[in-house]
């Protein structure tokens, strides 16, 4: 819509092309940059993982939810099952009271492989709208935000049926050029820990 | 986030007396704690039933008692952005259990508003409607599973199996207290608009949603006798959880008088989506009136198509099709004003723009323009005056239709959204500068090169007449006179032909003192004579022109940050560089000629394409004059529920009028002691940015623009009072006094 508004408003006076301009997260618009420290102090900013997909993750270790999926090991073997040079996964931890120490510990005792970016003040979980623990948003090649919601349909985890995994059926839709069934879903958790 | 020791202890001695009392009837199977927190459990639930014993084939109610602990809450069935909604799943040979009801919702919110949730705290009573079946005998067993998530800041699941024996006897007997419990909690759930005597409609303002776009309408509520419940009270609509459907909003415009807003998910649901929520009328003192509301709303299309062919809606679940409310069709908003009182105001308005800070540049202009007419003959003058008349309504109508195209597409506009694209703005300061360059003599208007300045021939003069007046409207429009406010405000919820007439209006009143001082012969004598002086004049107008672009280069810098800013001076060297290449262009010859016109458009071309690219993500916080805190309307909410008057302006760094009353008026030093002395919440709405939020605040109020003031009285808090778009100390300062209840005088 804004590119037809801002075509119609220039070609009155210039007939440009217009470049999309990124305002808020919202699926099928450019997803927000942003660039933040793991828990190790690596900087990871979203322009360097251009070309491939990226899946974020919002997650806080003291979330029964989370505790739920990472009991189960749902993102680790959600990410399992993607092409490891196609896919990356960063997990987001915008909890005011956390430290890249917590983060660590979790890591090691959980034995994950993604890194967990340090997000106290909550700018980039506010600027994507994570509302809950975990928050799950899948951004393509070209920068766009392309599912935002819960990681799967089972919020209660004890659906007598297996849980249709939304992530991963959102990547394999994805790699494989097809439509995502469902860009976005109810997501499901504790609330987000900001910072008051 | 834990109790005091001290008092815990109490509690827990206090809870044992109390629950000793309360649940001498309820056997221990039946009573179950949950959520434990480091040695606390933070829920205690108990199955009730109001009857002690049951005759085969009555009914009975039977429900799962859920008590907190202080601060903690357990969740609606929407749990809204976060949490899970409280599940109870019954297990009861020989007694049939219907739907779960759920009392109207408290709603829970983060101190900034981000996160906002539903649910119950201190006690609820989940309950549902029973039969035991016509074989029962002995005595049945009930078993309820309760699943719920416990939150304070931190959440813990409470999982829970409550079971109790009910005697089948030859008659049903009631148990008094649990009864009475009963009934308390059933006054709570909302109820059908039609056991209430009332009747819901919804008139939407689109034939059909589209997917990911904001939406608009009007909910109302009428009695079938006697009266609607008066008043309302904060978070007084909840809505459910629906497919299709991103978030869904009311606001409180009078009794039984609502506005709708929403915005549809970026996906197309498998089934129209429907207006799924509880509406909560009254207040706690009058008395509540809680409604559960359900009706169509309309199918979700991923692209514009034609208007949807109405389908039969299906029955409404639990309550029962919703008997007689109607779904109106499409209206337009009802507005205090007629179609010719707005094409007046409008008329008014576009003459008043002309002495707004935002015009002068091109005012100026015209006035040397007509130092320059008056010395022409009248016929001259006539074709003068037309043409800029023209060139002001031709762009007006531009205007016009772009608005209309833009809103057709499902996206609110409002007057001056132009402004919020920076590339627009570019191109604007472009114009200006090569518009001033024209002025200082670097090159001329028309493909005759052999033309002297200051000897103007009549076409390109005419030419020149239409391209002011299409500048007028450009610089105009940042601008909202008073008057045009409100008519641009009508004219933006009504009808395509409404609004191109009052677009028409607004040009021909911004074209008016001009035409009047042209067509009035004895007036335009009285100019000085033109010579030397002018020439001289006009350039010092240029000077005013690149004015005008300074502060355009600004209003870039909030939009898209200071690369954007230096991008955009990097064009602008480069229109004047392409400028002053065409004027030795016009003074060369043959192929010279038209090597120096290529390479004007080279320059232009290639700089454009590599300057201009705007990042919004850069943009440059500003600091208010004033100081104020981001228009919310949470926490605009809050600060009326303290009790401080509000004072909100809807501004933006492209609006001069705004900008004015903000440097002249509102950080005054009396007005901001007036301020303070009274305590009042001072919100800022920068509107400097698309914001559909803002853009709705200000179509509530019957504007389609900024400047906009609202000064609220915590008293009246759905009675804001609007001031005018040209503020003076004064009238701030005793609209202030009004909203603190120290002056009596109504407006």
């Amino acid at each position: 819509m804004k590119s037809v508004l801002t075509a119609l408003a220039l070609t009155t006076v210039l007939g440009a092309a217009v470049p999309a301009l990124a305002a808020d997260a919202e699926v099928g618009k450019q997803a927000p940059a942003f660039t933040l420290k793991d828990e190790a102090g690596k900087e990871h900013s979203l322009e360097q993982y251009k070309g491939k997909l990226v899946v974020l993750e919002w997650t806080n270790p003291g979330c029964p939810f989370v505790q739920r999926h990472y009991k189960a090991t749902t993102m680790s073997n959600t990410l399992k099952g993607f092409d490891a040079n196609k896919v990356v996964w960063l997990a987001i931890d915008s909890t005011a009271s956390n430290t890249p120490d917590k983060s660590a510990a979790w890591k090691k005792e959980k034995g994950f492989s993604y890194p967990v970016l340090q997000d106290p003040e909550g700018k980039v979980g506010h600027a994507y709208g994570a509302k809950t623990t975990p928050h799950m948003y899948v951004i393509d090649e070209k920068g766009v935000l392309r599912y935002a919601g819960a990681i799967d349909d089972d919020p209660r985890g004890k659906s007598d049926k297996a849980a249709v995994n939304h992530v991963k059926t959102t990547v394999d839709a994805l790699l494989g050029g097809k439509a995502v069934p469902a860009s976005t879903t109810e997501p499901y958790g504790c609330s987000v820990k900001y910072k008051s | 986030m834990k109790c005091h020791r001290s008092s815990r202890w109490g509690g827990v001695l206090l809870g044992l007396l109390l629950s000793a009392v309360a649940w001498a009837e309820v056997p221990s199977s039946a009573v179950a704690q949950g959520a434990p927190d480091e040695g606390n459990m933070r829920v205690e639930a108990a199955l009730l039933v109001d009857a002690s014993q049951v005759k085969p084939g009555d009914a009975f109610r039977v429900g799962v008692r859920f008590k907190m602990d202080p601060g903690w809450h357990i969740y609606w069935k929407n749990p809204g952005d976060a949490g899970l909604s409280t599940d109870v799943s019954w297990d009861t040979p020989g007694v049939t259990v219907g739907e779960l009801r759920w009392p109207f919702p408290s709603t829970f919110r983060t101190s900034d508003g981000f996160i906002v949730t539903h649910g119950y705290k201190e006690e609820v009573l989940l309950f549902a409607e029973a039969r035991a079946s016509e074989q029962a005998s002995g005595s049945l067993t009930l078993s309820a599973a309760v699943d719920a998530l416990v939150c304070e800041v931190e959440c813990i699941p409470a999982q829970m199996v409550l079971t109790r024996e009910l005697p089948v006897g030859a008659q049903t007997v009631s148990d008094a207290a649990a009864t009475a419990s009963f009934d308390a909690s059933q006054a709570k759930v909302p109820r059908t608009p039609e056991a209430a005597g009332l009747d819901v409609a919804l008139a939407l303002d689109v034939q059909s949603l589209k997917t990911g776009q904001p939406f608009t309408g009007r909910v109302t509520v009428s009695a079938r006798n006697g009266q609607v419940p008066p008043g309302v009270e904060t978070d007084f609509f909840v809505s459910e959880r629906i497919p299709g459907i991103a978030r869904m909003a009311l606001t409180h415009e009078a009794s039984g008088r609502f506005g709708l807003k929403g915005e549809a998910a970026p996906d197309v649901p498998e089934k129209e989506p429907r207006f799924k929520g509880v509406l909560r009328l009254g207040t706690a003192q009058a008395g509540y009136q809680a409604l559960e509301v359900d009706l169509p709303l309309a199918a979700v299309e991923g692209a514009p198509v034609a208007a949807p062919v109405a389908k039969a809606s299906p029955a409404a679940p639990v309550a029962g099709a919703p008997g007689s409310a109607t779904v109106a069709a499409p209206v337009v908003p009802a507005s205090s004003l007629s179609l010719g009182l707005a094409v007046l105001f409008a008329f008014l308005g576009g003459a008043i723009l002309n002495l707004m800070p935002c015009v002068f540049p091109v005012l100026a202009l015209k006035a040397y323009g007509f130092t320059r007419l008056a010395q022409e003959d009248r016929g001259r003058v006539g074709r003068h005056a037309l043409a800029y008349t023209g060139g002001i309504v031709g762009s007006m109508l531009v205007l016009a239709v772009v608005v209309l195209a833009v809103r057709a597409g499902g996206t609110s506009v409002g007057w001056g959204f132009q402004f919020q694209e920076p590339l627009f703005v570019a191109a604007v300061c472009a114009v200006l500068v090569a518009f001033a360059l024209n002025l200082f003599g670097v090159f001329h208007v028309g493909l005759d090169g052999t033309a002297l300045a200051g000897k103007v021939d009549a076409s390109h003069g005419v030419m020149r007449s239409v391209g002011e007046g299409v500048l007028a409207v450009v610089l105009a429009t940042p601008c909202s006179a008073p008057l045009m406010g409100t008519a641009v405000g009508f004219a933006f919820a009504a009808g395509p032909a409404t609004v191109l007439v009052i677009f028409t209006a607004l040009g021909l009143g911004l074209a008016l003192p001009f035409c009047v001082l042209v067509m009035v012969p004895g007036l335009s004598r009285r100019l000085p004579k033109p010579g030397a002086w002018m020439e001289r004049a006009k350039q010092l107008l240029g000077f005013a022109l690149l004015g005008t672009a300074v502060w355009l280069v600004w209003v870039v810098g909030g939009l898209a940050g200071v690369d954007g800013m230096a991008r955009l001076l990097a064009f602008l060297v480069a229109v004047a560089l392409g400028a002053w290449l065409y004027g030795l262009a016009q003074a060369a010859e043959g192929r010279r000629r038209w090597v120096n016109v290529a390479l004007a458009l080279a320059v232009l071309a290639g700089t454009g394409g590599m300057a201009l690219r705007f990042d919004a993500s850069a943009a440059t916080a500003r600091v208010s004059t004033v100081s104020a805190q981001p228009w919310d309307e949470a926490a605009v909410t809050a600060a009326l529920q303290a009790g401080q008057p509000v004072f909100i302006d809807f501004t933006a760094d492209w609006c001069l009028t705004c900008k004015f009353n903000e440097r002249t008026v509102l950080s005054r030093e009396d007005v901001r002691a007036t301020f303070a002395r009274h305590n009042v919440a001072f919100f800022v709405a920068d509107w400097t940015r698309r914001d559909a939020r803002i853009s709705a605040q200000l179509a509530a109020h019957g504007r389609a623009g900024v400047p906009m003031y609202l000064v609220i009285n915590p008293s009246a808090p759905d009675r804001p009072e609007v001031l005018p778009e040209l503020l003076t100390a004064d009238l701030v300062v005793q609209a202030v006094e009004r909203a603190s209840g120290l002056r009596a005088d109504a407006t």
